[in-house]
């Protein structure tokens, strides 16, 4: 009981430490970036302009919620959800078609036999390239949402085949033994076994949906994005509004990665693993 | 047999396993009849094939030869009447203690009222109350496989295999698992095949001791121990069957190393 509690005290002492760091560690980095522009507003006033005060870009980012801005007149938040609406599509398709393609190339040789070239073929070709093409077929809405799929969708698939090829031959043994078979084996051991797998995948693949997405709509006319917002901002120079854009996609992107953690722990709590 | 019936029959098994090279002739004539409520051990130096009998009594390994029944039906593939528990305890690391207990049940698709019902006697039988929720990961060795031997039985098997099951356990914990297990056996009588490379724990469970030949393995001698149990390990008696098991088996061990050492000689050439 004692070393119970010393151990949650560790735990607590660790975590407070931990903060302080963090906040060590961003405090530092404000600092010399406000540094950095007190000497090129001092010195360089021709660069001046591209790196805004910290202060500047803090304001531009709270007002980038308020002020309609641009050809649209769409304020940060219709941004934020034109994004997570291409994110969402993109990630669900990837999801449908990479986990059961994984499963059936992990589990038989023929079908892995048959997919890998293909699979081959279009992995290197990076999703990127595919922009112009989607764009114009797709719109953009779908465009991008499209560029989002293919860049979760090899994550997931080669972690799933992954997987699937692990599984511990002595629990299939043992699931034999005990009178499991094909479909019942597949759905209660290969999986489970998976499902730490899948989740790697998904999170890996939300890591390059972020990055695409961005990419994807920042060649965008209308339809807004967080991609958007960036480069139009950068079309009319208020840099302090671009920092304020980028900053959202940190902030996005740690928070989805932060959503896909608390997904992965509850359902490893669920399924019993820690 | 001592008038018992026969509950598993082994004919002739052959057993080669091909190499890119070579073909490996892992048992010949293995030919051996275990009686009903019987308890006996696998004795054998390393790679002899005892694991390999196992596995092809329990259909997780084909057999290039012969025959193997159990009840008097002949074994095709893995099934629920020859429960196997594992060196490796096997258990499903996502599953709890009752949850690993009951996975045979599910597969009966018998109700979740009658699978707990199952799983509360056999969790109360290997002595885990208390931990019908915990994890795999929660658990010392010694109860994991208390978990993978309730898991075994609460399948009702005719037969229950077990391969080297204590021997990822400490010395301690090993010798109360023996106890334990003669406690089980006790309780539910199934016939026990058992697999293992230790002559004292051989001598402390078995009805018979199958002393197996060096590869390709059969059976080389077949030693009765009529010992009653609990045996005494430090018994003139118990140390005098002892010693008579560890001589057959050393002449095989000798073999073993003879041949690995030419083995080792001739890639040495090669």
């Amino acid at each position: 009981m004692l070393s119970l509690v010393k151990l949650v005290k560790g735990a607590i002492a660790l975590n407070w430490r931990q903060l302080l760091l963090g906040a060590l560690s961003l405090a530092i980095f404000v600092s010399a970036w406000q540094m950095y522009s007190w000497y090129l507003n001092a010195n360089v006033s021709g660069y001046a302009a591209y790196v805004p005060y910290p202060g500047e870009v803090a304001e531009a980012f709270v007002d980038s919620f308020v002020t309609p801005a641009g050809t649209d007149g769409l304020v940060m938040s219709d941004h934020i959800i034109a994004s997570l609406k291409r994110i969402f599509m993109g990630f669900v398709i990837a999801l449908s078609i990479a986990v059961p393609a994984g499963l059936l190339m992990g589990s038989y040789i023929t079908a892995e036999g048959l997919g890998m070239p293909i699979v081959e073929i279009f992995r290197p070709i990076p999703p990127l390239a595919w922009i112009p093409l989607f764009l114009v077929v797709l719109g953009y809405l779908k465009g991008p949402a499209a560029i989002v799929f293919l860049g979760i969708f090899f994550p997931i698939l080669f972690n799933v085949i992954l997987g699937v090829k692990r599984v511990d031959p002595i629990l299939i043994d043992a699931a034999k033994t005990l009178g499991s078979k094909k479909r019942h084996l597949f759905l209660k051991v290969v999986l489970p076994y998976t499902t730490p797998y899948l989740m790697t995948g998904i999170k890996v693949g939300l890591g390059i949906g972020w990055m695409c997405i961005v990419a994807a709509e920042m060649v965008g006319k209308y339809g807004g994005g967080v991609g958007f917002y960036i480069w139009d901002r950068s079309d009319i120079g208020q840099w302090d509004y671009v920092f304020a854009g980028i900053a959202m996609i940190a902030i996005l992107g740690i928070l989805t990665t932060g959503v896909a953690s608390q997904v992965e722990r509850r359902l490893y709590a669920w399924m019993g693993m820690k | 047999m001592d008038g018992h019936e026969v509950d598993i029959r082994m004919e002739a098994l052959l057993k080669v396993f091909k190499e890119e090279t070579r073909e490996i002739v892992a048992l010949k004539e293995f030919s051996l009849d275990v009686g009903d409520g019987e308890f006996v051990c696998l004795l054998g130096p390393s790679g002899c094939g005892k694991t390999t009998v196992l596995r092809i009594v329990a259909g997780l390994e084909t057999k290039s030869g012969g025959r193997v029944t159990v009840s008097g039906v002949e074994v095709e593939g893995a099934g629920s009447n020859r429960g196997v528990v594992f060196q490796e305890f096997a258990l499903f690391p996502w599953r709890t203690v009752r949850k690993n207990i009951e996975f045979g049940l599910e597969v009966k698709k018998i109700p979740p009222h009658e699978r707990e019902a199952v799983s509360s006697t056999f969790i109360d039988l290997v002595n885990l109350e208390g931990f019908e929720n915990a994890h795999p990961h929660q658990l010392s060795g010694g109860m994991k496989q208390r978990v993978g031997i309730a898991r075994a039985l609460a399948n009702d098997p005719a037969v229950l295999l077990m391969d080297e099951p204590f021997g990822a356990l400490d010395a301690q914990t090993r010798n109360l698992m023996q106890k334990e297990l003669l406690r089980i056996w006790s309780a539910t009588r199934k016939t026990i095949l058992f697999v293992t490379h230790s002559v004292d724990e051989a001598v402390f469970l078995a009805d018979r001791i199958v002393v197996m030949t060096a590869r390709p393995g059969k059976v080389k001698r077949i030693i009765p121990v009529a010992l009653p149990r609990p045996r005494e390990r430090t018994s003139s008696e118990f140390i005098s069957i002892r010693g008579e098991v560890l001589e057959e088996l050393d002449a095989e061990f000798a073999k073993t190393m003879m041949r690995e050492m030419t083995d080792a000689s001739v890639q040495h050439k090669a």
